[in-house]
């Protein structure tokens, strides 16, 4: 098993190397493609300091030099093992300690890590409040589709969750800002953010100071997140009941199942300890594809609910061609997916004993 | 004595016969009909200018006048279609004609056609179209590009709140129609699905033949490719194409389809490994065919059935992404789309019901109608995980 992780963690490397190099072509075969002149914009600047920051950006960039250099240099510069450089940018050295330098962003003037260490939690607690939401409603719709099979609750719910998967997140974001946060109709939830200025001097958990109720950092959190959580969700529970609905319905007929039902077992236990640990294979494989879905939908949500994560970054980093906020947010989504998948298959292992990758 | 049937149906007839047996997939096809329809006679359902009238005598048609050649081309295209409809020729034949007689079209209409460059759309509410003997109008007397200047401000009005003008479904925020606009952009929709899918389909189905044909290191190379591509979200590659390349239709198109192959490859990758230790194959190969005719000819009819469950998914999610990136302000400039008229619905702090109602309701239905007709295909096409799902009870 350790080998066996320890050969994929290896693979991903190059797999790393391939998103960063799609990217990186991206950038540079398109018209005009990332020179320190695309970068310094501004009419008003005079022309000496345009020429200044124009020769600023291609010494620290590199941008004048031919495009595999610049791509060398930007690795050199990301990957925690390589050649360090001096004050004028010449390589004087190789170290296996250098540590990782994500480079500086154009369009904020600040250090890249700086801006992800703020943005990458926000992303990363949308998305763990959503997977267990996700399951816990995909595993109730669809064992209870999977018993009532061919019934009216099965009908019912094999319609509406294929509709909720074609509904567009867009859409059902604009739709719940429009109705339940907007002045016009229900105001029942705040628009935008994930917290509320006052609360972030409030204390942690709900309580009544002098008789008046204050909701506190915790519930404040919580109702900044249920519209923003609702739609990144329902897609992926959709998908996953009708999943979970196949898988079960497939198991409840094995003769295994059946052998359990003769010795008498009540049908609950067949279902939930029998049946049901069985069912879970297909549900786990799944989970690796969720995590990617999830980042693209946080790309919506985030711009709809005007949350400050990584989604709205890396909108804002595309807009404004800025080459490193762009690398550094594909490189790290990508990273986010291999480990997904990684984390699949382990608990792949876990649900199956069956399962072996030596 | 139960006599044994032999069954002369064809596959392909047998799945088309057992797809359309639910009444979703009706649903979904009548649906993609009516888009089909609205995009093809666009210029006639939505526009300023009226279809015919008549004037000191003379019977004219501005309309005519006034077609695009991009109007022109997707006629011609429908023609040939029904034309083609009406042949008993072999599919591929058919295929063949229809594309070399949309080039033929494409450069006739180029050579030929000239447009009118500037339309000034508040000419044909002046005397000179208004005060004729009759005339008729398109139901909806809007173009997407007439921005109603001649009645001053009437950016994002209500459905039906202006009095001297009827907008069904109100205006936007530049003061067009919203469903003139919505009518033209089912044209920009239904292509972007369909080629951007015919892209990823023909990358996919080549590398993946190749790699399942070849295995081996061509193989490890090829599905560290697919990975790459499917690591990275596909929105965010999107994104990132579309920012530094400009944006048109066409490379819209190209982007969607480079970016979305993974799945077709991977999914005719597994088949062709399946296949290539069969007798026909190794037959094929000992006969010294060439190789595309082993993998495309002979192989690939074998493994196609269910990449159309794939090929209906996947009109739906591209169809899907270009609203996206018109939604998150990187689609096309001033041509009409859905996605950017749904981003309109929030502007302002105020909430605009009708740009999220109706521009959203066509995106899911249209998305909706894709993924019916890719679960009756697949119900069709897999019996067993159809049986198993209680589909055919």
């Amino acid at each position: 098993m350790l080998t066996y992780l320890l050969r994929r963690v290896l693979l991903m490397i190059p797999t790393l190397l391939g998103i960063t190099l799609v990217v990186f072509s991206v950038m540079v075969l398109s018209p005009g493609g990332i020179s320190a002149q695309t970068l310094v914009e501004g009419s008003d600047m005079k022309p000496q300091e345009k020429q200044a920051l124009m020769a600023y950006y291609n010494q620290r960039y590199g941008l004048d030099q031919p495009a595999p250099i610049q791509y060398l240099r930007w690795l050199n510069n990301v990957s925690p093992i390589g050649f360090t450089q001096d004050a004028e940018g010449d390589y004087n050295g190789f170290s296996f300690t250098k540590g990782m330098d994500l480079g500086t962003s154009f369009m904020y003037g600040r250090p890249v890590g700086e801006i992800l260490a703020e943005r990458i939690p926000i992303t990363l607690l949308l998305n763990a409040v959503t997977i267990p939401l996700i399951y816990l409603v995909a595993i109730i719709v669809g064992v209870k589709a999977a018993q009532d099979r061919g019934g009216r609750f099965d009908v019912f719910s094999n319609v509406s969750m294929l509709a909720l998967w074609s509904m567009p997140t867009m859409l059902a974001g604009v739709l719940l800002l429009g109705f339940f946060a907007n002045v016009q109709h229900f105001q029942w939830f705040p628009t935008a953010g994930i917290s509320s200025r006052a609360a972030q001097d409030m204390p942690f958990l709900p309580h009544f100071l002098n008789g008046v109720f204050v909701s506190g950092f915790l519930l404040d959190r919580v109702w900044h997140l249920v519209l923003p959580v609702i739609c990144l969700s329902y897609a992926g529970f959709a998908g996953l009941a009708k999943l979970t609905r196949t898988s079960v319905l497939e198991n409840l007929h094995a003769d295994y199942a059946r052998t359990a039902r003769a010795k008498g077992l009540a049908e609950p236990d067949v279902l939930w300890r029998h049946v049901f640990r069985n069912s879970l294979l297909p549900l786990i494989t799944v989970s690796a594809g969720l995590l990617p879905s999830l980042l693209a939908g946080s790309l919506i949500v985030e711009n709809i609910f005007s949350i400050n994560g990584m989604g709205q970054l890396a909108v804002e980093a595309v807009k404004g061609r800025d080459r490193e906020l762009v690398l550094s947010i594909t490189w790290i989504s990508g990273f986010l997916t291999l480990i997904g998948y990684l984390i699949a298959d382990f608990c792949y292992t876990l649900a199956d004993p069956r399962v072996s990758y030596d | 004595m139960t006599k044994h049937e032999v069954s002369r149906e064809s596959f392909s007839r047998r799945i088309w016969r057992k797809t359309w047996q639910g009444w979703g997939v009706k649903l979904g096809f009548a649906w993609i009909a009516v888009l089909g329809f609205a995009g093809v006679f666009a210029p006639f359902l939505a526009n300023s200018m009226p279809l015919l009238m008549r004037k000191d005598g003379v019977i004219s048609a501005p309309v005519l006048d006034y077609l695009t050649k991009e109007d022109v081309l997707v006629l011609a295209m429908f023609a040939l279609l029904v034309i083609l409809a009406g042949v008993s020729w072999s599919a591929g034949k058919r295929l063949l004609v229809f594309i070399a007689g949309t080039l033929l079209a494409t450069l006739l209409i180029n050579a030929l056609l000239t447009p009118p460059s500037v339309v000034i759309y508040d000419q044909f509410r002046s005397a000179a179209y208004t005060q004729v003997e009759w005339r008729v109008m398109p139901p909806i007397e809007y173009t997407p590009q007439d921005y109603l200047r001649d009645f001053g401000d009437t950016g994002l009005e209500e459905p039906l709140e202006a009095t001297e003008r009827t907008h069904w479904m109100g205006t936007e925020e530049n003061g067009a129609d919203v469903l003139s606009r919505m009518i033209h952009a089912s044209r920009i929709a239904l292509s972007i699905g369909l080629i951007a899918t015919g892209i990823s389909l023909v990358i996919g189905v080549i590398l993946g033949g190749l790699m399942g044909y070849f295995s081996g290191v061509i193989d490890m190379l090829g599905m560290r490719l697919v990975e790459i591509f499917e690591s990275i979200p596909t929105l965010f590659l999107l994104l990132t194409f579309v920012a530094f390349f400009g944006r048109s239709l066409y490379m819209m198109m190209i982007i969607i389809g480079v970016t979305s192959w993974s799945g077709y490859a991977r999914y005719i990758r597994a088949e062709f490994l399946k296949l290539r230790k069969q007798d026909y194959v190794q037959a094929a190969v000992a006969g010294g065919l060439p190789l595309s005719s082993i993998l495309f000819r002979h192989m690939l009819p074998n493994g196609v059935a269910p990449l159309l469950v794939g090929v209906s998914f996947g009109v739906a999610s591209a169809i899907l992404a270009e609203a996206t990136l018109s939604f998150l302000g990187l689609g096309l400039v001033d041509a009409p789309s859905w996605g950017q008229m749904l981003n309109q619905a929030v502007k302002s702090s105020l909430f605009n019901w009708w740009m999220a109602v109706f521009p959203g309701g066509a995106i899911f239905l249209t998305v909706f109608a894709y993924n019916l007709i890719g679960e009756a295909f697949r119900d069709a096409i897999d019996p067993q995980l159809s049986r198993n799902a209680g589909v055919n009870g």
